[in-house]
């Protein structure tokens, strides 16, 4: 154990600021767009797989339920899954069209009952970037080989 | 020059992108004379030949796979050893793969033809019935239900099948209830399952202790053992009891008792306690062994064995001609729309009689119901022809590996010894296997993790179930080989059982009791129920019922001792930290 204990009020977040007795960076992404994609329970894979061939870095998955083509398609709206797979994409804007198109040719959206997908831009992202992609562009410390 | 992907041009080339207003497609705001609106109702969408494809591709495909991970490892296993160890090839080949495939698509129509067209009578009549009618009502709806899913498990064909081994001469008693009185059979099992829905809903209400109820329904259900143990006629339908609480619980009952049981609870306001779900499948076990030895000790008393001899002459005898529905396809059939039938038209009747509702999405639940019928015709075809014909043949020749059997004549084919440890093996196996595959077992583990705030891991848990089984089969099928009284295997089990339940908390009872059941679904039970009596008839003792039994209470008793395994190692843990913390202070 360390002579010096922190005080019991300070934070997790604060000891290892404290502890690393370093500034801390936060590289805002600019330019980029959220695609969100909702496809029948199960097919979310498929969609999150067609983004990343089209350079997507990944995918967040999440549950839902949602009405819409079903009732309309009479006998054969039993064949589609009340429960949804909703799936968010961040891409670049430039992006943008190659993943938007390979999600919808890879979903069949274009049949009824399939699906539903937009884009929505962002303001601003941020994430983890690998120290050597930033300094490639000119932000941050030079990174040791 | 400037290059292109390939896969880039095609795109560029098939791909026609436009863009269209929304605003367009939206539809137009209709107003009445007061001015409000009349709500829009969106035209039939007309669909063609590739998304009709599409839609279908995609919702048969996941139901057919998943019936297909059931089905086909276990029949692989069976064929490749008896084809590898036994030296016998599977015949008819033809028959048993087709009547493989009749399996899988049976269960996939049913299955998802339950889930369109019976559940939703379920949770309607759950939801509404507490709120019209008063509580003996309710139960007395909730006793009809447990008989009548008792009636629409796919497992329970099975037994009819195991009834036309089994050799008068030899056990009149167990002949005569599984022939002539075989719809008394199922009505007696099904209405130890329409208590245990009873008992079940109160225990919803009134959030019971499940240890109470199991010292209640072991302790008779032993005592009737005991019983049965002083009369040699009895005794050998125990077997055959024991079995029958595994074929119970299978994918109609549970949901379909869960779903009342909820529903009554929810509006009563109660029942949210993580735990009620669970003791409806113990209870559904345990009260038809009572209820089926009591049946037993009825025909004993009421029936001479002379009786039944002479009744069952008639039909030993094999006649050519029988009528259309009790040869193969039409039996098969008539038992499917039996089954059925009475449950929907049971279902029917609480809800426009007592409810007086009409069903939403009447279209949707008729599909269900045509789905239903059509799938457990279809399983019973593949029943008959495939799962208890391969059951009964790799049974058949089971003993051929350390013993002479009339069937093979270069048996025995192994040294007396390895032979036994070959099938013995074979059936351990057999268990985990089966075990490990089954999808319930996998949703009962995540429950498990959540309750025990992941004390008990989800494979921890299926892990010991499948050990459990494992064990449980490989003795099972000891006790035919050897002839074993099946009291002496359960009694024993059982009064261990009930120390550890004592010992064990409440979580751990609820689970460790229930797991028994989730591992008894359609195509195990018929499976192990021709198994055993094929090994039952090669070496030649009165009757192979009881595997069921032995495999059921193993895992109760393998997942109670890892409960308190992990109660005692979580205590020391929690003693250590506790030591730690004084040093340090």
């Amino acid at each position: 154990m360390r002579g010096k204990k922190p005080p019991a009020s300070i934070s997790m977040h604060e000891k290892e600021f404290e502890m690393n007795n370093a500034k801390r960076n936060i590289t805002f992404l600019t330019d980029v767009c959220l695609i969100t994609c909702i496809v029948q329970r199960g097919l979310g894979d498929t969609i999150v797989q067609a983004a990343r061939d089209a350079g997507a870095h990944g995918a967040t998955v999440y549950f839902a339920r949602g009405s819409g083509v079903r009732e309309r398609l009479g006998m054969l709206g039993v064949a589609v899954e009340v429960e949804k797979e909703v799936v968010n994409i961040v891409v670049a804007t430039e992006q943008m069209n190659v993943v938007f198109d390979n999600v919808f040719l890879a979903g069949q959206l274009d049949t009824p009952g399939m699906g539903f997908m937009y884009v929505t831009p962002l303001e601003k992202a941020a994430t983890y970037i690998p120290p050597e992609v930033l300094h490639k562009w000119g932000i941050g410390e030079k990174v040791s080989p | 020059m400037p290059s292109i992907r390939y896969g880039q041009y095609l795109r560029d080339t098939t791909l026609v992108a436009q863009s269209i207003s929304y605003n367009k497609l939206a539809p137009g705001i209709t107003r009445d004379t007061q001015g409000k609106i009349i709500p829009y109702v969106a035209q039939r969408i007309r669909l063609q030949g590739v998304d009709i494809y599409r839609l279908l591709k995609n919702y048969t495909k996941d139901r057919f796979l998943e019936q297909v991970k059931a089905v086909l490892p276990l029949a692989i296993y069976m064929s490749l050893f008896q084809i590898f160890i036994l030296n016998r090839i599977v015949e008819p080949a033809l028959s048993i793969t087709f009547g493989m495939i009749g399996v899988i698509i049976g269960l996939m129509l049913f299955i998802e033809g339950l889930m369109q067209g019976l559940m939703p009578f379920g949770e309607t009549i759950g939801n509404l019935l507490p709120k019209k009618s008063s509580l003996p009502s309710v139960l007395m709806i909730a006793f009809l239900l447990g008989v009548g899913v008792t009636f629409a498990e796919p497992a329970i064909g099975a037994l009819k099948t195991a009834g036309q081994i089994v050799s008068v001469e030899k056990a009149p008693y167990l002949f005569a209830l599984l022939n002539d009185w075989s719809g008394a059979l199922v009505l007696m099992v099904g209405g130890g399952v329409g208590l245990a829905a009873v008992l079940g809903t109160l225990r919803f209400l009134y959030d019971w202790s499940l240890k109470p109820l199991i010292y209640l329904s072991v302790i008779p259900a032993l005592l009737v053992t005991l019983y049965a143990l002083n009369d040699p006629e009895l005794e050998k339908i125990l077997g055959l009891a024991w079995d029958c609480g595994g074929v119970t619980t299978g994918p109609v009952t549970v949901p379909l008792v869960l779903a009342l049981g909820i529903g009554i609870a929810s509006s009563a306001g109660k029942g949210n306690t993580k735990l009620s779900g669970f003791g409806i499948v113990t209870l559904a076990s345990l009260f038809p062994v009572i209820g089926v030895m009591a049946l037993a000790i009825y025909v004993r008393e009421t029936v001479p064995v002379a009786t039944i001899l002479a009744a069952a002459n008639p039909v030993a005898t094999p006649v050519g001609d029988l009528p259309w529905h009790e040869t193969s396809p039409g039996s098969d059939i008539v038992l499917g729309m039996r089954a059925i039938l009475p449950l929907v038209a049971f279902l029917m009747l609480v809800l426009r009689v007592m409810l007086r509702e009409k069903i939403a999405n009447a279209g949707v639940v008729t599909y269900g119901i045509i789905l239903t019928l059509l799938g457990m015709c279809i399983f019973n075809l593949g029943l008959t022809h495939g799962l208890s014909s391969l059951g009964a043949q790799t049974g058949g020749l089971l003993p051929g590996a350390f013993t002479h059997i009339p069937a093979m004549e270069e048996s025995p084919l192994y040294l007396y010894l390895l032979g036994l440890m070959i099938v013995l093996l074979f059936s351990w196996l057999l268990g985990f296997g089966a075990t490990l595959a089954e999808p319930a077992l996998n949703a009962l583990g995540v429950t498990v993790e959540n309750l025990t705030q992941g004390v008990f891991k989800k494979q921890a848990l299926i892990r010991s179930v499948s050990l459990g089984v494992a064990f449980g089969m490989a003795i099972g099928v000891a006790k035919i080989i050897f002839d074993l009284a099946l009291a002496h295997l359960l009694i024993p089990a059982y009064l261990l059982a009930l120390v550890l339940t004592h010992f064990s908390t409440e979580e751990f009872v609820n689970i460790g009791w229930d797991s028994a059941g989730v591992t008894t679904g359609p195509i195990t039970v018929p499976l192990v129920l021709s198994i055993g009596l094929g090994v039952g008839g090669a070496v030649g003792v009165v009757e192979g019922f009881g595997i069921l039994a032995v495999a059921s209470i193993c895992p109760i008793i393998s997942v109670l001792s890892m409960g308190l395994l992990a109660k005692y190692r979580a205590g020391r843990n929690a003693r250590e930290e506790a030591a730690c913390v004084d040093i340090h202070a």
